[in-house]
Order: C-alpha cells, then structure tokens, then sequence
C-alpha cells in the first residue's frame, strides 16, 4: 500500500514551503462551473453579525473573569542605549500592585530577535518590565514608581543611516541580515537592456505603515495547576500555543489558546506577542487571571509594521510595449527584527519578460520590529513596478492598459510552471469596461485650473492557493442542526459563515441551521494561520469532505427508514429524498430518530496539484481629482475586477475587496509612520496622527469578482481573495495622480505637501 | 441611569464613563480604542446626545440617562439600524460595530432624512480599519428609509 503521508508545497504570503499531507480518506471531484450548487454562491448573511450589532460579541479585551488582574507594560524612552537601574520595589510597595516583572523574572523568549525585557536597549517603547495590579489605572500609575535608569547611546533609525559606514551596530550580527542582499534573477538584463528601443529608470519611496486594528494585541492568561488558558486576540490559535508552549517548557496539550473574535489582525497577529507572554508569566507567578493588552500607543509603536522600501526600477521595452528587462535595486527597512519580506517578487511573477533582476538590501535598524501587513511585499513593490509600467507607457505614448495586455504572462515564469487558472484578462476588459477606462483616458484635460482630473489603473497577482494541513469535523446534533468544527480563525472576514455554506450545500441542509466553531486548540482539529488569504481554501476543502462523509452516514441511516438504496438519496433545503419514489425525511427527524447516535464525519485537505501555481490576479482603476493649490488629492472612484476562483458567498467577498481596497487608498495618501531622526522616536503614535481613511475619504468604489470555479487549484474551485484589493490600489490612485498633474510622483503617501512639491517642479 | 437601570456606583472623580461601564458595570460591547477621542468606538448617549464615554466623566452623568449598544434593541427586537448593518453587511471584525451603530442613531435623531454626503460627514468620528464605510453608509441610508416608511 502507498504511503498515505506525502510532501506538498504550500505558498504563504509569497514564500513556498514544503508540508506534510497525509491523504484524505476521499478526494471528491472538483466542484466545476457546472456544478449544480444551492448554498455555496449564495449572499447568506454573515452569521456572526447579531452578535455584532448587538455589543455581546466578546472580544478578548473584553474577557473578564473572576479575581483578574491588570497588567501594564514599561518601555524604553530612548532608540538605544542600555539600563543601568531597574528597581520594581517603589511599585511593589503601593496600594493595588500585586506583582511586577522584568528580566530575571521570565524564561528567555526571544521575539524579533529582541530578548523579553532586555537591559540593552534596541529600539524606543521596547519592554523593560510589566506591572500588574487590581484595576489598569493602578497598573499604569505604578510604572510612574519603577526606578528606571538608562544610559542613551547612538542609533539609526533609517536605512541611509544604519548603511552609512562607521554606524552603530544595531545587531552584533551586523546592519543587515546574512542574506541580504537577496538576489533572485532569471535571463540577463544587461543582454535585455540592450535590446531595449526605450529604457527607463526611476526611484520610489513607500512609507512604514502601521497596521492600526482598532482591537490592539491582547491576552488574558489564566494559569491553574501547570496548565494555562488564554484567550488571544489571535490570527493562529496553533501558533500561540506552539510559542507559549516552548517559551514556558510545557507539553503542547497543557496550553489552550481561545479566540473568539477579534477586532482586526491585518497580519500582525500571528503568533505569542509581547502581551501574550507578559500575561502568561504573570498568571503564573500570581495564580491569577491577568490581562495583559497593549494601549493604543505601545500598538502604534511596537506591534507591527508595513516597513518603508526605497526601489530603483529600471524597465526597458521595445517600441510596441514588449519589456525586454525589468530590474529593482531595493532597501527595505525592517527595523530590529522581522522577516524577509521584500517588494522583489511581484516584479517576476507580473509580466511577461525573460531578464529579470531583482537585488533586496534587507536593513536592521533601532525601530520597532516590521511584521506581515495584508499582501506583504506585493504592496510595496507593486507600487513601484506599476508606477514604472505607469511612465513607461507614457514614454512609448501607448495606453498604460495596452502596454500590461502586451505583457501577459501566460505561465508562472519565475517559477516555470503553468497556472491553474487566470482571468486576468477578463478582468482587464471588464474592470476598463465598467471604468470606462477608453473614454475616461482620453478625456479633455484641464490644464489651467485649480482642480484637476485623472486616470489611472494597475494590475495585481497573489500566491492564493492555501493547502494543508487543515482539518474538519462536521456532526449532526439529534435535532438535525449541525457543527462544523475547526481550529481555523475568523478575523472579521466571514470564515464562519463560508464554512457553514459548504457544509450546507454536502448535507442539504439548511444553512440556518449549521453553526462553525472557530478558534480553540483544545477543542478543535488543526488548521493554520489565518494569514497569506489561505483560510478558504486551506479548510473549504477539509469542512467538504468532512461533510461528505457525514451525509455518507446520514444516507445510510435514511435508506434504512425509506427503505431505498443510499445511492439513489439526495438532500436540500433539510430534506432527504429518495429520486426513484419520491419517499423523503426531514434531516431533523431522521436524526430524531436515530436518537443520541451522533453522525460524525471527519474532512482534511489534501495535496495542491504539482508543478502548478495557483495565484489570485485583479485590475483596479482609479480617478482622482487633484487641487493643485492646496495639494489635495480627493479620489472619485475606484474600479476593482479580480479573479479569486469561486465565490463562496458574494458579499462577504466585495467586503473584504472593500475593505482591502480602503487600507490602499490610506496607504496611497495618508499613512506613514513619522520617527524623529534626532531623537530616534516614533512622533505620531495615535489615531489622530497617524491618519487613517474616514468614512468621508471613501470613494465610489466598484469591487466585483471575475466569476469562475478553479477546479485545478482544489476541489471547492476557490482561490484567496482578501490581500489582493490592497496591492493595485496605491498605484493605481499614484497613476491617477500622475495623469492628473502632469507630473511624477516618487513617494507616497501623496501629502498635499509631496503633491505641491511636485506639481512645482 | 444605564439602559433604563439605576445604578449606583462610587467612582473617583476622574473616573471616566467608559472605564465604569466596562470594568463597573461589565457592559463592555462599548470598545475602548484610542482613549482619547480620536476614533468614535466608545460612542454612547448621554440623554440622548452621542458622546465620547472615553472623554466623559461618570461623575458627569448623575441622574442622566445613558444608552450602551446593550441598551439599543434586543436580539430578538432590533433597531432597524442594528437590522441594516446586518442585512447590508456593515460589520467585519465588529469591533467599531456597536460605536458606529449609536453613532448613526443620534444622526438620524437630529437629521431623519440625511443624504449620503451627511451621512459621510456625519459619521466620519468613528474610525473603521476593516473599511465596511460603503456597507456604513448603505445602513445607515437604508435604515433611514425604512423610518420615513414607517412614519409615513
């Protein structure tokens, strides 16, 4: 018999990795466009939302249980430097305080390569101690009583300066990591260059941005004899549990890890973080419930980041558009810690083009920690890459939609293989068609008045394709509701209700009456991260199969009472019906009958298909309107196509191309992290000043699906969706820009002060 | 006086209304985000005026009545603003949700037929990073609708 354990790979926000899969028992036959589905394609209400609106949907700030404490977290005032006095006793002493920490009080737990509470100071805010008292208010004013001294040494806080020779070190390692730069590279550019009718090479800036959930990361740890429970406001359950569990030298199973809802991740949230941590160690050292969540300005500050790039691109074409070289010299600029996460990887995977050369210059510098921020890297770089493609068209005088369909990519070129769908194409005509991009394009511009109209577009790919491992049980309580059970995380995104969807549509039953439980490691089978849009079609997949088995069984046991062949069963809308005689059974009084027999089946997601990439790709347009005396850049509309696969429920999916596509307008025109280089300080840590999008920002915005089941990438048809919107939009609004002022843009956000600057220039 | 109840508490004078309504009274769908009036997510009515419970002292509110998102409809008896965000899909995470849902309230008590522009600028206090503001605005238009039907 064949090893049912084989290898796979599955893309995570633009990395591959290999996992293990064992078999499913069954692989259904893909659910195609003809499929003949009720429930999956359906605009059911998001089935989470009464609790919502209602204020009793608990978040984990708002888990409040009996005899908990508070805790509060002491940071580093400076960018660098070291600490010479730590004394928690003038804390310890006031009326409320129940325990401190610092240092020598925790095990080693290393995040971002930043020890928990290291005397050396890395980066401002850094953690040195954490307070917990009986109210938060206590908490906070005894961090006042800490005897803190520090002595301040010299830092970087930009990537010229961490790169300048004779810098601060900021690691011991280095400024840079050892792989760094990263090169990847297919063809040869000089060769391509040199074929080239018209070069161009221009320098982009892309700001640090910051994730800003409105719920900030947060835990309560309740620990009780050797095992501990905490309630996590969490993108993976499994990945929390696998830090805490390491950090505190525990067996997996003694760590549960809960979450239920929250108030956005964005990707920031994917593992233990500093609160989780500090809440776990205090709930030990104190026996009690402790709840540990980060104030808005410890969010803004050390929670996360979209990091700044600097990218040379350099492109060159022949005189009908076809690109002959595509090059990007980037420096991104991680902070003390992170990943590698870089612009370079959509430059390969765009377009058409056989020489392609990207070199990324990762930076360390003595700030905040980057983390995954919603499409990470793609964002960065498709803003440059599309500008570039932006100014290329204008140099060749082709239209800028002409130029990217003269380029299509029909294979997967970076990696030589052929992709299970794409319809970006379609999504090209439609998104130009509902823009009324021809028109719109060559509209008349005004070039003398104050307020100026333009236009402008760029396209999008995603890795989307999710894989295992992932698993699900699907079981029918005695009155025919059903459970979908699985360890996956709903941020806000509709998971609970796109699950419940698929095992609806298997069962024939009634959605209303199947519920998805979400979010607990002791109580429910693995599935990854919420991360990378791979939640659908990682656990879809597995919730089928595990429903297929259980109508399986379900069938069996009707066959018996309508005395009729399994075989010749089908289900809908709650019914069981015998096609030859027409005999049918409510599903809830066949499990009446079957008393506290409990029908359970069990679904995991099997391998992706080889040497095949499955990537999401969309169209965004964009028209803006510019006041060239004040700077000010309203935009009017925006026109977004994409290609996710099948949509499993058509408006939770517009909300998160929505939704996607807001955080890119506030990407393109308001955000960026603002650090005093003097002083190495972050100067606007609150809402007020880091600006997001209001609703008085929004505009018309057209966001639909390029309909189609992708039978290739796995049996449910369906591709991720929620990163895309994000990636096109910036660019698209900076084009718009361009179109509009007649001028370049090299940097966003687009300030009203960057926008004078460069219509003045 | 909180959602029709009495309530009497003691609280230092600078106890400000959410951190009683939150850690007091256990009402906690009112959401503590900024602290500072930045981003509309504690909103609730003070005599019937929204308010920021983060920048409103519970000293301040003696003897007036103050309305939570738990005092705003029953499950089973929503308010049809509460009925809209939910059939128009108003909410993602949720975590703005009950702000922006007594937010819209006392908007349309002070303009019952708001255009789409009133609504924006109305509204625009209260901060959302999913970017459910078009589902916000279809609500809340659509709420508005159906309360002239009502009237009417």
């Amino acid at each position: 018999m064949a090893n049912r354990f084989v290898a796979t790979k599955v893309e995570i926000e633009g990395r591959e990795e290999t996992k293990i899969v064992e078999l499913p028992a069954r692989e259904p036959a893909p659910w195609d466009d003809d499929a003949a589905l009720t429930v999956v394609g359906q605009r059911v209400p998001r089935m989470d939302a009464l609790e919502k609106v209602t204020g009793r949907a608990r978040y984990t700030a708002d888990i409040q249980l009996p005899r908990m404490l508070y805790a509060a977290i002491l940071r580093a005032p400076v960018a660098s430097g070291r600490v010479t006095t730590l004394d928690l006793s003038p804390a310890l002493e006031l009326d409320g305080v129940r325990g401190a920490v610092a240092l020598d009080d925790v095990p080693s737990i290393v995040l971002d390569g930043v020890r928990l509470f290291d005397r050396t100071i890395h980066y401002a805010n850094q953690p040195l101690a954490a307070v917990c008292a009986d109210s938060l208010e206590i908490a906070v004013r005894a961090l006042n009583a800490i005897a803190l001294e520090i002595v301040s040494e010299p830092h970087v806080v930009t990537a010229e300066q961490a790169l300048a020779s004779g810098a601060p070190r900021v690691r011991s390692s280095g400024n840079t990591p050892r792989s760094s730069p990263r090169i990847i590279s297919r063809g040869d550019v000089g060769a391509g260059l040199a074929q080239a009718d018209v070069v161009i090479t221009r320098e982009y800036r892309t700001p640090a941005a910051l994730h800003t959930a409105l719920e900030p990361h947060g835990a309560v740890a309740d620990w009780n004899a050797g095992r501990v429970t905490v309630w996590e406001s969490t993108q993976g359950i499994f990945n929390t549990r696998a830090d805490l569990a390491k950090a505190f030298a525990m067996p997996l199973s003694s760590v549960r890890v809960i979450k239920n809802y929250m108030g956005g991740g964005f990707g920031a949230k994917n593992g233990a973080s500093h609160a989780t941590y500090i809440a776990v160690a205090l709930s030990k050292l104190l026996g009690r419930p402790v709840r540990c969540v980060l104030d808005r300005e410890g969010e803004q500050t050390d929670a996360g980041n979209r990091p700044s790039t600097a990218q040379r691109v350099t492109l060159g074409a022949k005189r009908d558009g076809t690109l002959t070289a595509i090059k990007l010299d980037a420096t991104i600029s991680l902070g003390i810690g992170g990943w590698l996460g870089g612009p370079g990887r959509i430059y390969h995977e765009l377009y058409r083009c056989a020489n392609v050369h990207s070199s990324e210059t990762f930076v360390y510098m003595n700030t905040a920690a980057m983390s995954s921020f919603r499409a990470p890297g793609h964002v960065e770089g498709a803003f440059g890459l599309e500008r570039a493609m932006d100014v290329l068209a204008r140099e060749l005088d082709l239209d800028p939609l002409e130029l990217r369909r003269a380029n299509y990519a029909d294979l997967a070129q970076d990696k030589r293989r052929p992709y299970s769908s794409k319809r970006l194409d379609e999504c090209y005509t439609r998104g130009a068609q509902r823009f009324g991009w021809g028109r719109a394009r060559t509209m008349p511009r005004e070039n003398d008045g104050r307020f100026r109209r333009g236009v402008g577009m760029a396209s999008l790919t995603w890795g989307a394709g999710g894989g295992p491992p992932a698993y699900a049980t699907v079981r029918l309580n005695r009155d025919g509701s059903v459970d979908v059970l699985t360890g996956a995380q709903d941020l806000g995104t509709g998971a609970r209700t796109v699950f419940a969807q698929v095992a609806a549509e298997v069962l024939g039953a009634r959605v209303e009456h199947v519920r998805t439980i979400l979010g607990d490691t002791e109580r429910l089978p693995f599935a990854s991260n919420s991360w990378g849009s791979i939640t659908t079609a990682s656990v879809a997949p597995a919730v089928r199969v595990a429903a297929e088995e259980a109508r399986d069984s379900l069938y069996e046991a009707a066959s018996g009472v309508l005395g009729v062949s399994p075989d010749d069963l089908e289900s809908c809308d709650g019914v069981i019906r015998a096609r030859s005689s027409g005999a049918s059974i409510a599903i809830g009084d066949l499990c009446e009958k079957l008393g506290d027999v409990m029908i359970i089946g069990q679904g995991s997601r099997g391998p992706n298909p080889e040497q095949t990439q499955i990537s999401a790709f969309g169209a965004q347009f964009a028209e803006v309107e510019v006041d060239v005396e004040t700077g000010r850049v309203r935009v009017l509309r925006i026109v977004s196509a994409h290609d996710s696969g099948r949509i499993i429920n058509p408006t939770l999916a517009e909300s998160q191309l929505e939704g996607g596509i807001i955080q890119g307008l506030g990407y393109a025109l308001f955000e960026e992290r603002v650090l005093d280089e003097r002083l190495g300080l972050p100067l606007n840590p609150t809402m007020h000043d880091y600006k997001i999008p209001t609703i008085a920002d929004i505009p018309d915005i057209d966001a639909f699906f390029v309909d189609g089941a992708d039978p290739v990438a796995n049996h449910t048809g369906v591709k991720g969706l929620a990163e895309p919107p994000i990636i096109g939009t910036a660019p698209a609004i900076a084009n718009a820009v361009a179109d509009a002022i007649g001028r370049e843009v090299g940097e966003i956000p687009l300030t009203p002060w960057r926008v004078l600057d460069a219509t003045r220039a | 006086m909180v959602n029709g109840a009495a309530f009497d508490v003691t609280v230092p004078d600078h106890e400000t209304l959410l951190s009683t309504l939150r850690d007091r009274l256990e009402l906690t769908g009112t959401k503590l985000v900024c602290g500072r009036g930045e981003c509309g997510a504690c909103t609730v009515l003070v005599d019937g005026t929204a308010v920021y419970a983060c920048l409103t002292l519970t000293a301040a509110c003696e003897s007036r009545a103050v309305t939570t998102i738990e005092g705003i409809g029953r499950e089973d008896a929503l308010h049809p603003v509460q009925a809209a965000f939910i059939e128009h899909d108003a909410a993602q995470c949720g975590f703005c949700t009950p702000g922006q849902i007594v937010a819209a309230i006392a908007l349309l008590e002070r303009n019952p037929s708001p255009t789409e522009d009133d609504v924006r600028r109305g509204m625009s206090g209260n901060l959302c990073r999913c970017g459910t503001y078009p589902k916000i605005v279809r609500a809340v238009m659509a709420a508005a609708d159906q309360a002239r039907a009502a009237d009417g």
